[in-house]
């Protein structure tokens, strides 16, 4: 019963235009965009695997998928060029606009 | 044809595991996907090539089922279901490989709608087990077909019943089940045998953002699937949709429908408070809950349990009252001071246990409050050079700093009660303890009385002691009332929800969670009190 949330960077080559729109849309609602199809996501197991079952609802067998888990500590060795993402341990839990 | 809709095949597998499991999904209809669900669903979407998926949706009045039968083949001249599972078989220490009692059952019930569908015998089914790659044959006979017969009649049974069936004996299956967060076996256990070790099936942490929408003018808006929150300026924010758990809105801040429709179907609560604090009322997309409801109306009618339960809940605030002023005074010169009331307290601790009628027990509690709030006020003596002092508890309108300060966490904290009791299901206007009134939603004020020291008093006397108010920027004077600012409203909601994220180990479950969750668990342990084991609600307390 874990709660644990990790970092995934989550990036996708989709080949069809319908077929990228739904999963750009659907992605959004789980992370951040960084890059053209490259999404950077703070989950938990839970959340994981439901992302994945809604993913491979979408995608289709000529579309690639792969999810990078990201340990804590690597998270300061990420290297970046014109660049710079945020990635914050602890997520706050609430956020007053 | 009767009016009573079909059985699912997945149910009889569900009655098959535990009872209960199958009431709360079924019946009750709380469900909650869990990693093994969605995997379980992502593996039937992505089965290995060589399996050509061809769903079959059959049903059949004369059974009473409906369900989906993952492939069919011909072996031998004869037709076979086949069933997919992920996980692994049942193997014997003997080395006999089989299929799960509840598997057994599923299968068995493809097989028959399956005959009834051709009109022509099946014999055989299989389970294929994808984690060890076996196939296991279930031969359709007598027995497995009695099997199957008595589970729909069972389940026939349990949905025309209001109660929800005992937890199961076998608590190994409790760590697997995705319900156990609703349904609490290791907590209903404790009940019987007292000192053991509860697992944690409860998740100690809520893990989803609360948004405060604070400025004014801001507008909240849906663009896909994420929250765009744009303030007067122009300037926008966006949250991802799945990481946010609820939408306050302060003052006067727009939300569009289609946000609304969003978070009702994502289950995200949203809650209107005015910009003065206080609490206007809620959204959420509560399930359907009737047995739960009715459950709730039949027990709280009760005079004598509502007597139990207002009991337990006087004496933990009371308690919790007393044991704050114990820590605050501890080793202090003002303990001293305080004497004459720290004794009254505690007599009207041991007076509440013989109390023997609800105006009493209020009798009680108003008492206790009159003489804890007179120490709050000689504790925040030395504060009154920063105009933070609180003489004396006034509310409707609060005319100190300190009073407004009180009165708004009071007002996010009945906004979390009514969050939590609508998350389990639970009817707000039915309590126990308060009067029915036409204002407020009494079961939400039953249950803050449980949290008001330890997220609210003690935020509120913490911050003043650490000097983290301005009364001129935080508060703003308006004739004989006070409120707070922009600022010291954004930093009240800082000082609170940090409160709700700080761990605390519940001292009769055994297990440590953040209020946030604490606040669910106590509902969760209410509902227990006439639905499982009573005994466990309004037992926390603070150390």
């Amino acid at each position: 019963m874990s709660s644990r949330k990790m970092y995934y960077l989550i990036c996708y080559d989709i080949r069809e235009p319908k077929r990228w729109r739904k999963c750009y849309k659907l992605l959004k609602g789980f992370g951040e965009r960084v890059q053209y199809s490259v999404f950077k996501c703070y989950l938990t197991d839970r959340k994981l695997a439901e992302l994945r079952w809604e993913l491979t609802k979408i995608l289709s067998n000529e579309d690639s998928l792969l999810i990078a888990p990201i340990q804590q500590a690597d998270v300061n060795r990420i290297i970046y060029l014109n660049m710079n993402i945020d990635w914050q341990l602890e997520k706050e839990r609430f956020r007053t606009v | 044809m009767n009016d009573e809709p079909l059985i699912r095949v997945m149910a009889l597998h569900a009655i098959e595991y535990c009872e209960r499991l199958f009431y709360l999904e079924e019946v009750e209809e709380i469900r909650v996907a869990d990693t093994a669900i969605y995997d379980g669903r992502r593996f039937h979407e992505q089965l290995p090539e060589y399996v050509t998926l061809e769903q079959f949706v059959l049903q059949n009045e004369e059974l009473g089922i409906r369900g989906k039968i993952d492939c069919l083949r011909t072996q031998q001249g004869m037709l076979v279901p086949y069933e997919y599972k992920k996980g692994h078989a049942r193997i014997l220490p003997n080395g006999d490989v089989l299929a799960w009692p509840s598997d057994q059952v599923q299968i068995a019930a493809y097989s028959l709608l399956l005959e009834k569908h051709l009109n022509r015998p099946i014999m055989e089914g299989r389970v294929f087990y994808a984690a060890d790659h076996r196939t296991v044959s279930i031969s359709i006979d007598e027995k497995m077909r009695n099997q199957v017969m008595s589970a729909i009649a069972r389940a026939k049974e349990l949905r025309a019943s209001t109660e929800r069936p005992p937890i199961t004996a076998n608590e190994r299956l409790c760590a697997r089940c995705s319900l156990a967060p609703v349904c609490l076996p290791e907590e209903e256990r404790l009940v019987e045998q007292v000192g053991r070790d509860t697992v944690r099936l409860f998740p100690e942490d809520r893990d989803l953002l609360d948004i405060h929408v604070t400025s004014p003018g801001s507008k909240v808006r849906r663009a896909g699937n994420t929250l765009l929150i744009e303030d007067k300026d122009g300037q926008k924010r966006s949250f991802p949709i799945e990481e946010v758990g609820s939408i306050t809105l302060h003052g006067n801040a727009q939300i569009t429908t289609q946000t609304i429709h969003l978070c009702a179907n994502k289950g995200i609560n949203i809650h209107w408070v005015t910009g003065g604090g206080h609490y206007i009322g809620s959204v959420s997309n509560s399930a359907g809950g009737v047995q739960r409801r009715l459950r709730q109306y039949r027990a709280l009618i009760d005079p004598e349990l509502k007597l139990r339960l207002a009991k337990a809940l006087v004496i933990a605030k009371v308690e919790s009252q007393l044991r704050y002023i114990l820590r605050l005074t501890r080793g202090s010169e003002v303990r001293k001071e305080l004497e004459s009331y720290i004794n009254t307290i505690r007599d009207v601790l041991s007076s509440t246990n013989t109390a023997n009628s609800l105006d009493e027990l209020r009798g009680y509690e108003g008492s206790a409050a009159k003489d804890y709030f007179a120490c709050f006020s000689r504790l925040t003596v030395d504060d009154a050079k920063n105009g933070m002092a609180f003489i004396h508890r006034n509310r409707r309108p609060p005319r100190d700093p300190a009073n407004a300060l009180l009165s708004f966490l009071y007002s996010l904290l009945y906004r979390d009660c009514v969050q939590a009791i609508v998350t389990v299901g639970l009817d707000p206007t039915i309590g126990f303890y308060h009067q029915p009134r036409s204002q407020a939603y009494p079961l939400a004020l039953d249950l803050m009385e449980l949290f008001r020291v330890t997220l609210c008093d003690m935020t509120v006397l913490g911050t003043i002691h650490r000097n983290q108010w301005k009364v001129e920027e935080d508060f703003i004077q308006a004739g004989d009332q006070v409120w707070l600012s922009d600022t010291g409203r954004k930093k009240a909601i800082a000082a609170y929800e940090n409160r709700k994220q700080d761990k605390w180990k519940h001292p009769v479950i055994g297990y440590s969670l953040t209020y946030a969750r604490a606040l669910e668990l106590e509902v969760r342990l209410l509902e227990k009190e006439w639905t499982g084991k009573p005994g466990l609600f309004a037992m926390n307390r603070i150390r």
